[in-house]
């Protein structure tokens, strides 16, 4: 099989993928009470009204037929807690939270797999330590490590404590500027525990790899044992590092859930989160269909890299 | 172990050493000074949640409300700190003997935010916009009186006449309910039946225009609400000085209550949306210790948490359980069986005042401090379950009624409200001990609401928020057909004597213009209330909020938005911290 043939492939698989999770996510919203009025003591007559109105009262089936048709327009439906079509909700904030992710899923990166290759090569030093600390934070949940990072930059005033940026009306290099430095306390919040997660299965990866006979014949053959884990061992423990990303990016996109929403961060997290507060059908499913495609598409390139960089990935497939 | 590899353990240690010696440390925060009120500076507050619209006649959860009293007016107002009736855009206006004809005469050259002027048609405009049947307006119930629209003239451009349809105690008091809006800009929304859909939240701001202290600036969704000086407010201070003194006034969006109160500390925001939760009184004056804010008590809320059991005659009649578990007998005994100072130091960490029915001392006007008390009496509250046939007749610890079914029930509570956890898990333990077991079920606020509507359920605790401290304006609480009926909405007749009685007793209290005669008619409603006991009351918590350093001049109230519904005389000092 080659490359192409396998990358097109995992793209229909993640087309599926998305769409069934999307399609689900329009089943439970609807099977849930939309809160369609805002005053939940509101008369029965006004909140039946008001579902009328959105199209809320019809048979499942009819209203997913309805919401398929709007998908092929990009026509997601209009959101009852915000009052605005799905669709430009789901733009303003899918940006947003792609930002956020692209940037931990590189902290993470850069992070773990240095620090998981120095806790292969120096098991008893430094490394020792890196270990305890990617232990002592895989083993907070997200939201206590939000929380604590907020509490630190509340205490230093180092970082701003939360939000995307500090006014409104910025526009180009200032705004750029003003982002930067609201990004990094969502990102470490979300960076850390996946940089410790990569650290693990780097160091894992690179110990096994380290142990393997064609290391112990670079080494037979007068590399120093440095040499020989960065030269032959560590291209090799990367494989299953990067077969991993895949699943990284559902945890970042999940994880983003509660750190948006502790960060103050306008993402979709946020958005999902007030959606299903309010019951929101339509922008559930919506939410639902955005956190489906994203996944799809980190999912898609994982598997795809990693296919390129491990070409057993490619024959088993034949 | 390497000298090389012993250097990132002990930069570990070094970094780990510096970030405890800087936590101890508390933060730098510049002593209050004392400044003179100026105008001038921006004040950062908070809102928890992103406003439905702009448009109050369409929507009425707490941020629209918050965005529109900003910006706009309305012709009296409630003093959220006195709970009085007070003039706003009508300077004046009497009423006549009879409490039907109220005349109001407007502030003399009024304008709105964008220059046009303000007139008695505006008001005319709004009051028909609300009862317009293309609108839908969330308002049109609240300016009812018995279920008929109230009626507004304008015979010159400074005079509205608004007419009720009946006597109604609290008289204009019910205009507080509505904002103004400008007809010059709306008629043509309200000819099209498209004004629910107007002021939407992406209005631009320029074409909103109001009579309040602000205009909106901008609106970046997710981040923040920014308000600029209305130039054409009409209000001005004890010496003369135009309101606002604010030049602007930003409201972040920050969902999270505990990042809200952080963002505080940091002095990202100067206020927060409400008042502080019981769990943060301990931070918060840690925090005022270290200089970084300022707590106020504000006073006792007027809505303390509420029990009760579903009372739908049709739900029991399928349940043998409702032999006894519908009675007044057991609401009595699970009433006595609660020490509510124990309850109040509990729940609310001290910061609470026991109360024994829906009116607290939060409530200024209507509170009755001789309210029929149920004492805490372990021993009557057994007794009165042994007088409905509950017994012991297993070895476990609840009781059984003849049938041998168990004294147990289901109690649904808001989830994630910690107050309301804290305050479920204290009745549950207090029940057990007179033999009567309960299951404590959290749901989120939209479920819980679908369950009471539907009568899906055993028994609820939840927050109530009522309105307006008036009872008159608390008619769908009070009267049996009541929308918020808690225990049994929406009946078509009373369904037991005694809610006939409250019925009619609410309905003379609201016809009544005579004060003293509408209190002596709410004792008798809260009397009979007490008496039968639908709904059951513990404590109600002592209100704080906490400010930043910079603010100034806050008259917070018992009722949210605790310091926003004053925004025009709130004020700053100094520059606010980069952010």
């Amino acid at each position: 099989m080659t490359l192409a043939r396998f990358a097109a492939g995992r793209a229909l698989s993640g087309v599926i993928f998305a769409l069934v999770v999307a399609s689900l996510s329009l089943l439970l919203a609807h099977a849930m009470a939309d809160d369609v009025d805002d005053d939940p003591l509101a008369a029965p007559e006004s909140r039946a009204a008001r579902r009328a109105e959105l199209g809320l009262d019809r048979p499942f089936l009819e209203t997913y037929a309805r919401w398929l048709a709007g998908l092929v327009r990009l026509d997601l439906g209009q959101s009852t807690r915000f009052r605005r079509p799905v669709r430009d909700l789901l733009g303003e904030r899918a940006i947003n939270t792609t930002l956020l992710a692209v940037c931990a899923l590189l902290v993470a990166t850069g992070l773990g797999l240095p620090l998981g290759r120095l806790s292969a090569v120096d098991p008893h030093g430094a490394g020792r330590a890196v270990r305890a600390a990617s232990l002592a934070v895989l083993s907070v949940p997200p939201l206590i490590g939000a929380l604590a990072l907020v509490l630190i930059a509340a205490r230093t005033g180092w970082l701003p404590t939360g939000g995307m940026t500090s006014r409104e009306g910025l526009t180009g290099a200032a705004w750029a500027a003003d982002v930067l430095r609201h990004l990094p306390l969502p990102v470490l919040a979300l960076a850390l525990p996946m940089a410790a997660t990569i650290e693990r299965l780097q160091a894992r990866a690179l110990l096994d790899a380290i142990g393997r006979p064609f290391v112990a014949a670079s080494r037979a053959r007068g590399l120093d044992a440095d040499a020989a884990a960065r030269v032959h061992a560590w291209p090799v423990s990367l494989a299953p590092v990067i077969g991993t990303y895949g699943v990284l990016v559902g945890a970042l996109f999940s994880g983003s859930f509660i750190v948006e929403i502790v960060t103050a961060w306008p993402g979709l997290g946020r958005l999902m989160f007030d959606a299903l507060g309010a019951r929101d059908t339509w922008l559930v499913a919506g939410c639902g269909a955005a956190g489906a495609v994203a996944l799809a598409i980190g999912t898609t390139a994982a598997d795809v890299v990693h296919a390129a960089v491990d070409p057993r990935v490619l024959e088993a497939q034949r | 172990m390497n000298r090389h590899s012993r250097f990132p353990l002990v930069a570990l240690i070094v970094v780990a050493l510096l970030g405890y010696l800087w936590w101890i440390t508390p933060s730098a925060i510049p002593p209050r000074p004392a400044t003179a009120l100026a105008r001038g500076g921006t004040l950062t507050g908070a809102l928890r949640a992103e406003p439905r619209s702009f448009n109050r006649l369409a929507s009425r959860d707490l941020s629209t409300e918050v965005v529109t009293l900003l910006t706009q007016g309305k012709l009296v107002r409630v003093n959220r700190a006195t709970q009085e009736l007070e003039p706003w855009l009508a300077e004046r206006w009497t009423s006549s003997p009879d409490g039907l004809v109220h005349t109001l005469t407007l502030r003399d050259g009024l304008q709105w935010s964008d220059g046009a002027p303000f007139t008695s048609a505006d008001a005319a405009f709004t009051i028909a916009a609300v009862f317009d049947p293309n609108t839908k307006s969330v308002l049109a119930s609240s300016l009812e009186v018995d279920g008929a629209p109230i009626g507004v003239t304008t015979p010159d451009a400074r005079t509205v006449v608004v007419t009720f349809p009946r006597p109604f105690g609290p008289g204009i008091r019910l205009l507080d309910n509505v904002v103004i809006l400008p007809k010059h800009r709306l008629e043509s929304a309200v000819a099209a039946g498209t004004l629910s859909q107007a002021w939407g939240p992406t209005t631009p701001p320029a074409e909103l225009v109001g009579m309040g202290p602000f205009v909106l600036a901008s609106y970046e969704p997710g981040q923040r609400i920014t308000f600029a000086r209305n130039p054409r407010y009409w209000r001005r201070d004890d010496t003369g000085q135009p309101l606002p003194y604010l030049d602007r006034l930003v409201l972040e969006i920050v969902p999270d209550q505990n990042g809200e109160l952080l963002a505080l500390q940091s002095g990202r925001i100067d206020i927060t949306q409400q008042q502080l939760r019981a769990d943060d009184y301990a931070a918060a004056r840690e925090m005022e210790r270290a200089g970084g804010l300022r707590v106020q008590e504000v006073g006792v809320s007027p809505d303390p948490d509420v029990f009760f059991f579903n009372q739908r005659q049709t739900v029991w009649a399928k349940d043998p359980r409702g032999s006894w578990m519908a009675t007044e007998t057991f609401r009595k005994a699970l009433n006595h069986a609660i020490d509510r100072e124990a309850y109040a130091n509990t729940v609310f960490l001290g910061a609470a005042v026991p109360v024994h029915g829906p009116v607290s001392p939060g409530n200024k006007k209507w509170f009755w401090p001789d309210l029929p008390r149920y004492a805490f009496d372990r021993e009557k509250a057994s007794a009165l379950l042994t007088e409905l046939g509950l017994a012991n007749r297993d070895a476990d610890a609840f009781l059984e009624d003849a049938g041998g079914r168990e004294a147990r029930f289901t109690m649904l509570i808001f989830k994630g409200n910690t107050g309301l956890e804290r305050g479920a898990q204290v009745l549950k333990e207090s029940w057990e001990r007179i033999g009567v077991a309960v299951d404590i079920v959290p749901l989120e606020t939209g479920a819980l609401v679908e369950r009471m509507l539907g009568g899906a359920f055993d028994a609820i605790f939840f927050n109530y928020v009522a309105t307006d401290p008036d009872p008159a304006m608390q008619r769908d609480f009070w009267l049996s057909s009541g929308s918020a009926h808690i225990w049994n909405i929406g009946q078509k007749t009373p369904a037991t004597a005694w809610e006939r009685e409250m019925d009619d007793l609410v309905a003379r209290q609201a016809a009544a213009v005579d004060p003293a005669e509408r209190v002596r008619l709410f004792r008798d409603v809260q009397r009979v209330f007490s008496e039968h006991l639908p709904a059951l009351y513990f404590a109600a918590p002592r209100l704080f909020v906490a400010v930043g350093p910079r603010v100034r001049n806050e008259t917070p109230g018992v009722t949210r938005p605790q310091l926003l519904w004053s925004a025009d005389t709130l004020a700053v000092v100094g520059d606010a911290p980069a952010r």
